[in-house]
């Protein structure tokens, strides 16, 4: 499964934490412990963009993993 | 072979057919192997295939990664170089790295990881270099530069392996640890020291805290990070100074719970694996904790499928304490 674009609005609901999905992909489950709890304490839109513009950027540089397709899959169906 | 412990004749003969070899062993075999495609660092303590836990200064614990590596560059880093870390290597890979204990390299990592640019972008895993307990303060953990030769002790030495067509990986980790239910603790600043700790808010000295609720320190203090348990393994506890030291650094913001008690490590572990579900075959290098070690009394006893460096930290993408990191591969 390709990566989602940006636009797709799963992506602003995880880095704010309006969804929790149970994830995969290590890497990502670090940056997220962080990155909700930076985006919720500021939660400007120059925030959120960075964050989803990082959290894409990870599953797309590995996006062969097959935790990153997995969780593709939990997050977008 | 995959992954076995062997003499220093039979690494240097695995050297010599050019094979691409991740060594950990004494500084004095490692020092005296030939150049080639490997990168070391010093542990004495492993977990053998055939013997389980064991300590050796005469054997070296070796993955030959020479099936999954259509290239390799190995790079030192020193603390000014490692933010780079991800930027690094290419495309279609991963990155494993060792790390010299009690280095201000480790330091650096164990803070500053979460935040080096670009992040995650390839897998990045490895172990923190240590030295017998009996040479603490005696002897510096090193790592060494098989291509060149170099010792090092205060640089990081990187493998950066390139992947051969049809090969994927992922990295991985097995926790024992779990939160219990009790207090929730925070810290006003990032390290691997403090006084001060915020018990559910309120600001109190975090060794008095300790010794009042008389917390067992060999339990870690354990983040959730999105699902993924990140411990901090306590180093020390001075009552006199109210001073409390890590082995890995406590982040500001980040909330820890002290660990549930674990009766025993094996039936802990084995429950891990069951909700993992890995299988053996895809799993090319695994390390485990010192504290694990000696805490759960690992020696002559087996963690299967995982082998590997008992270690003095472990790496899966950011410095991790008391847990076991472990790189599967798979045909994509």
């Amino acid at each position: 499964m390709d990566v989602p674009p940006k636009n797709k609005p799963q992506w602003k609901d995880i880095v704010t934490g309006k969804k929790t999905y149970e994830l995969k992909f290590l890497a990502a489950k670090i940056f997220l412990g962080r990155a909700v709890r930076t985006v919720s304490a500021d939660p400007s839109p120059a925030n959120i963009n960075d964050a989803i513009n990082n959290l894409h950027a990870l599953f797309e540089k590995n996006s062969a993993a097959p935790t990153v397709q997995t969780d593709l899959k939990t997050i977008f169906g | 072979m995959q992954q076995d412990i062997l003499t220093s004749a039979e690494v240097a003969k695995f050297i010599s057919e050019g094979k691409t070899l991740l060594l950990a062993g004494d500084e004095a075999l490692l020092g005296q192997l030939p150049k080639g495609k490997w990168i070391g660092g010093t542990i004495p303590y492993f977990i053998s295939p055939e013997q389980g836990g064991m300590v050796s200064k005469d054997k070296i614990f070796v993955t030959d990664i020479s099936a999954m590596a259509s290239k390799v560059e190995i790079q030192a880093y020193d603390q000014n170089q490692l933010g780079q870390v991800y930027c690094d290597g290419g495309e279609s890979g991963f990155s494993f790295i060792i790390i010299p204990a009690m280095s201000e390299v480790h330091s650096t990592f164990a803070i500053n990881a979460p935040n080096y640019k670009d992040f995650g972008a390839r897998p990045l895993i490895g172990w923190i270099s240590g030295v017998h307990l009996d040479d603490l303060g005696k002897i510096s953990p090193k790592v060494v530069n098989g291509e060149s030769g170099e010792v090092l002790e205060k640089a990081a030495i990187v493998m950066h392996v390139t992947l051969p067509p049809g090969k994927v990986i992922d990295v991985g980790i097995v926790n024992i640890f779990e939160q219990s239910a009790g207090d929730t603790l925070t810290f006003p600043d990032d390290g691997f020291s403090c006084t001060d700790v915020n018990v559910n808010g309120v600001k109190e000295n975090f060794a008095a805290y300790i010794e009042r609720n008389k917390l067992d320190t060999k339990l870690p203090l354990v983040a959730d990070y999105y699902g993924a348990l990140v411990n901090i393994s306590f180093q020390n506890v001075d009552q006199n100074t109210g001073e409390v030291a890590f082995y890995a650094p406590v982040f500001s913001g980040v909330r820890y719970k002290h660990a549930k008690a674990v009766e025993d490590y094996a039936s802990a572990f084995t429950t891990q694996l069951q909700k993992i579900g890995l299988s053996d075959e895809s799993v090319v290098f695994s390390c485990n904790c010192i504290l694990n070690y000696l805490y759960s009394g690992l020696e002559g006893k087996s963690t299967a499928p995982f082998v590997g460096p008992i270690t003095f930290g472990e790496i899966a993408y950011q410095l991790l304490n008391q847990t076991l990191v472990y790189l599967q591969v798979y045909d994509s």
